[in-house]
């Protein structure tokens, strides 16, 4: 006997039986299990369950005495059955094309076509076309993160943050942000006592569960902004003149539009809120970008180009 | 033994015969199509499903699935009447990818996606704004909905566009065929006639776009993340990044990444724009340091003298 046709049968069983069936039960009653010794049914049983569970099938195990010697197997069709979720045709279609946009059909299974039972047009495609769209989300740990954050279980990793040393980090996932292409965590962190944000890509081995779930209640703030940097957030008021070449580029970074300066060139204003880091975007225009304001932020640029100058002698 | 098969056939048809039960006599053809299996494997399917049914597997206990001049049938099987609630994973990714999409603005799709999600929410008791959060935006988005016509519409478009990896700026003839947010950007993907080959370009490099009335028929191509792809006339480039200057690991495909006793990292990679490299290494230098190949360093100290020159003009 195929075991597909063992694994429908036990589902079966397991949602009609009125009280929890026992192992030694399943074994003489579901086609499949009879010619087995006791040990290899054993074997068989446990595997099977695992599967089932791990597709979501579930497989209840309950006790069928005061003392809970004797445990007997069922399946809750309260707990088996799709709710009602009554997608409209159109509704359906939007996330098929979600799903085809992000690359995610593979990783969705069978949950469109779950949904799609409800929704009324037996016709319609299920996102097979191409949409022309694609936003690529991609990170490791994501779905793993996902999944605790949605039920609020507590994660531990190791955590390599850029130059400094890998350190294990156990942390309440309160949110997941991805901004500016990049996955963020945002969560508490047990081992510095605050708020942090961490970066996927940074996550070195695997994240491992080290709690069950619903172990923190709600986070009663999820505001973000504070830990991850947002596209554009502004503290330092500076001034820059760029030359025409790329004068539209950089207009597109600048707050409010452009004031003609000499030789054809636009003086522009920006909101810096990491000198550093605006300095290094700066130089990718290298001589046709000068910086007029703050003087801190000129010194800087020039304090590292003569130092780039240094270093490729 | 090939399990994952089995229970990947498991999966389908739990989620099968409650469609078949919601649509009696529906043709083999409709059922191969939403499922995306052949007509034998359906035949396979409803085959052992007759072989299935409630403990005593007697007349009246077990599944009835025939295939009759064309049409699927299935009866007494109550009990698969609804699907399988969806698995945490699945709602997790269906929910991501509605969220994702819903973030980009102004698609036909936006009306749907939302009342989409309601719905989902509402079913699954979860509320995913409160730990989801997806931000696309980029600089140069504000050129997604004029492009996305024009990929709808197969229609060329004329950029003018500023290349990275040339520092010029120049016009473009292109037949679009994607859009895609990857890496904290937006790109335009499709044939550039002036290259005569696929590119990407980058939203917040394009200084100006027309859509010309010329219809392309660019064979169809999937949207997909842009990558680099090495040719064989590459240039190979050795750099030494401090730590403040590991992110451009980030910004380039690296062919091997060493860390030195000193925490000094040794990054290899192959480029057809040494002066796009040359630009990255002056972004992050003095941190960013080249070892090979001779030219690069000549470039990026070219860049270095320029822009000191800027401000410190030489006297007289």
């Amino acid at each position: 006997m195929e075991r597909l046709e063992r694994l429908i049968n036990l589902v079966i069983a397991l949602r009609e039986t009125r009280r929890p069936m026992p192992a030694a039960e399943i074994r003489r009653r579901v086609a499949g299990y009879g010619q087995e010794d006791h040990e290899a049914f054993r074997r068989m049983f446990e595997r099977d369950k695992a599967d089932l569970r791990a597709l979501g099938v579930p497989v209840e195990t309950a006790a069928l005495d005061r003392l809970g010697e004797e445990v007997g197997y069922r399946i809750d069709p309260k707990r088996y059955d799709l709710p009602a979720v009554r997608l409209a045709p159109d509704e359906l279609a939007a996330l098929a094309v979600a799903l085809e946009a992000t690359g995610l059909a593979q990783e969705a299974g069978t949950g469109l076509l779950k949904l799609g039972v409800d929704a009324g047009d037996p016709t319609s495609d299920l996102g097979r076309r191409s949409t022309g769209l694609g936003v690529d989300l991609a990170a490791p740990h994501r779905t793993e993160l996902m999944q605790a954050q949605l039920t609020r279980t507590r994660v531990r990793f190791r955590y390599a943050p850029a130059g400094r040393d890998v350190s294990s980090r156990t942390v309440d996932p309160h949110a997941l942000v991805h901004r500016r292409g990049r996955w963020y965590l945002v969560g508490f962190d047990h081992d510095r006592q605050a708020r942090r944000a961490f970066r996927l890509d940074r996550i070195s081995g695997p994240v491992r569960t080290a709690s069950d779930a619903g172990a923190f209640p709600p986070p009663p703030d999820v505001s973000v902004d504070d830990v991850v940097p947002t596209v554009d957030v502004g503290r330092v008021q500076a001034e820059a003149r760029v030359a025409p070449s790329i004068a539209w580029l950089v207009a597109r970074r600048a707050r409010g539009g452009g004031r003609p300066d000499a030789d054809g060139w636009t003086r522009f204003d920006f909101e810096v809120t990491d000198e550093d880091v605006f300095a290094s975007w700066a130089l990718q225009f290298a001589d046709e970008f000068e910086v007029l304001a703050p003087a801190s932020l000129r010194a800087r640029l020039v304090e590292r180009v003569t130092a780039a100058r240094e270093v490729h002698q | 033994m090939s399990t994952p098969r089995t229970l990947q056939r498991l999966e389908r048809i739990l989620v099968m015969v409650p469609w078949l039960l919601e649509h009696p006599g529906v043709p083999v053809d409709e059922v191969c199509e939403r499922f995306g299996v052949t007509r034998d494997e359906v035949a396979q399917d409803l085959d052992v499903l007759g072989y299935c049914g409630l403990p005593g597997y007697g007349g009246g206990d077990l599944v009835e699935a025939s295939i009759v001049g064309d049409r699927v049938s299935v009866r007494m099987a109550d009990f698969f009447r609804r699907p399988l609630r969806l698995s945490v994973r699945e709602a997790v990714t269906l929910l991501l990818a509605a969220r994702a999409l819903a973030a980009v603005d102004a698609l036909p799709e936006s009306a749907g996606l939302a009342r989409a999600i309601g719905k989902l929410q509402d079913a699954l008791g979860v509320d995913a704004d409160a730990g989801l959060a997806i931000d696309l935006r980029a600089p140069g988005d504000e050129l997604l909905p004029l492009l996305r016509r024009a990929v709808e519409e197969r229609r060329l478009v004329r950029l003018v566009y500023r290349s990275a990896s040339k520092a010029e700026t120049r016009q473009r003839d292109v037949e679009p065929w994607g859009l895609v947010a990857a890496q904290g950007a937006w790109y335009l993907q499709g044939y550039c006639r002036d290259a005569a080959g696929a590119r990407d370009f980058r939203l917040d490099r394009v200084r100006d776009v027309e859509v010309l009335d010329e219809q392309v028929q660019t064979a169809e191509a999937a949207a997909s993340p842009p990558v680099y792809e090495p040719d064989p006339d590459d240039v190979s480039v050795v750099l030494e990044l401090d730590p403040p200057a590991w992110w451009l690991l980030d910004a380039v495909v690296a062919d091997a990444v060493e860390e030195r006793d000193d925490g000094v990292r040794v990054v290899r990679l192959r480029t057809p724009a040494l002066e796009w490299v040359a630009r990255l290494v002056l972004q992050a230098a003095p941190d960013a340091r080249t070892l090979a190949p001779d030219d690069l360093r000549a470039r990026v100290r070219a860049l270095a003298d320029a822009t000191a020159a800027r401000y410190h003009p030489p006297a007289g």
